[in-house]
């Protein structure tokens, strides 16, 4: 009986100290908002078309640039390496939602549609060039409207 | 302090864990690894997140099965069954967030709603909520049905702070972690123990959640950059001991419980 005590008592201890002291460590506000929100200059902010500030999600660029090279594939006509290489973009984008979301949950959400329209497009049973074309390009549009560049 | 197993016409002792410090730390680790398992399966796999559904209720569906077929607490089935009503609970919230467009403020008000209903007939039929006498069936299909609920409630509000109030991971884990200790003391200093224990289970949710992502999260957005795989391995490491230990316990002395 005691020996339930000695085992397991030190051992559920030990890891639960494990775990606070990492949560501890790592618990510093830092992060909320040094999300590079830079805002864009007034002449840019006036061309999007939404009149929006850039994003609050801060950096999107890695995630851009594989959408831009899913969008080029796509022009080239080969969905299926298209289908293959916008999984990289499901992956990175599901696994920073606890990172991004928080930073600007409605702009999360518009971009999380758009990305789940570009992957209905080209996960179609038989996927149409022209549709996801136009999805990619929509897809494009609203990183762009989003990081206030277009 | 030991309580005597109430014994019933089943002939049951109580078939859920006594709480001491390890059933918490397993209850919280357990909600980052079935949420990582799930996303693996709907993403990395490629299943998709409606066969996802599918196979994790299936396997819930016998993970009950074997755990209402037992006759006493089995560290193993028990934890299983919780793992996986966590991955469900949080897909019952996903399905109706993502999938049905139910706002968030709505899915928590409708799951606090269910949870109450479920603890009034509980207690109406039952004359007790106690967690220390889970020794019926149909007592224990109340105490499964308010845990898939406090899974559902818990990443509602979980995810209604980080929608409406922009809460983030780190911030998270000090607020559901300031919530759980204020709940904590709240017990000590005499509040009801059932209330307590379900408050505790409902905050651990979204805990374990921030706990997890902290962990996962790049270094970029303010985590540890540890991965999903490597923070998965991790806390399934340390259940794997915790219950082992757990169960071993139990095969050497059969009917020792120990209370706090």
């Amino acid at each position: 009986m005691n020996n339930q005590h000695t085992i397991v008592r030190p051992i559920a201890a030990l890891s639960a100290t494990l775990l606070l002291a990492l949560a501890a460590a790592c618990s510093k506000p830092a992060d909320q908002s040094h999300a590079g929100a830079a805002p864009s200059t007034p002449g840019q902010t006036v061309l999007a078309p939404q009149g929006k500030a850039a994003s609050k999600l801060g950096d999107l660029s890695a995630f851009r640039s594989i959408a831009s090279d899913v969008a080029i594939i796509v022009d080239k006509g080969d969905l299926p390496a298209a289908k293959a290489r916008i999984k990289d973009l499901e992956i990175a984008w599901d696994s920073a939602e606890a990172g991004l979301k928080p930073r600007g949950a409605d702009d999360w959400h518009v971009l999380d549609k758009a990305i789940d329209k570009s992957l209905a497009a080209l996960r179609a049973d038989t996927p149409s060039q022209a549709d996801s074309k136009a999805a990619m390009a929509a897809l494009l549009k609203t990183f762009d409207t989003l990081e206030g560049k277009s | 302090m030991n309580k005597l197993p109430t014994s019933s016409a089943t002939g049951w002792l109580n078939k859920v864990p006594e709480l001491a410090l390890s059933f918490w730390v397993i209850k919280i680790l357990s909600t980052t690894v079935g949420e990582t398992g799930a996303d693996f399966l709907a993403v990395n796999a490629g299943l998709g997140q409606g066969l996802t559904r599918t196979v994790m209720a299936a396997l819930l569906a016998s993970a009950l099965f074997l755990q209402l077929c037992t006759r006493r607490y089995t560290p193993w089935t028990y934890w299983l069954t919780v793992v996986l009503v966590s991955v469900v609970g949080t897909q019952i919230t996903d399905l109706l967030t993502d999938g049905l467009g139910v706002s968030l403020y709505l899915s928590t008000a409708a799951f606090a709603v269910t949870l109450a209903a479920i603890f009034y007939v509980w207690y109406r039929i039952e004359h007790t909520l106690s967690v220390h006498d889970i020794v019926t069936r149909s007592r224990e299909l109340f105490y499964w049905a308010a845990i898939l609920c406090t899974f559902a409630l818990g990443t509602a509000a979980g995810d209604l702070a980080t929608e409406a109030l922009g809460l983030g991971f780190s911030w998270g884990v000090l607020a559901f972690g300031a919530l759980i200790g204020i709940t904590y003391a709240g017990w000590r200093m005499g509040a009801n123990a059932v209330l307590s224990f379900w408050i505790a289970y409902i905050l651990t949710r979204p805990f374990g959640a921030a706990l997890g992502d902290l962990l996962t999260q790049a270094k970029t957005y303010g985590g540890l950059g540890m991965g999903a795989m490597w923070t998965s391995a991790l806390f399934l490491a340390v259940i794997v001991m915790l219950v082992a230990v757990a169960q071993v316990g139990k095969n050497v002395h059969r009917s020792a419980p120990f209370a706090e």
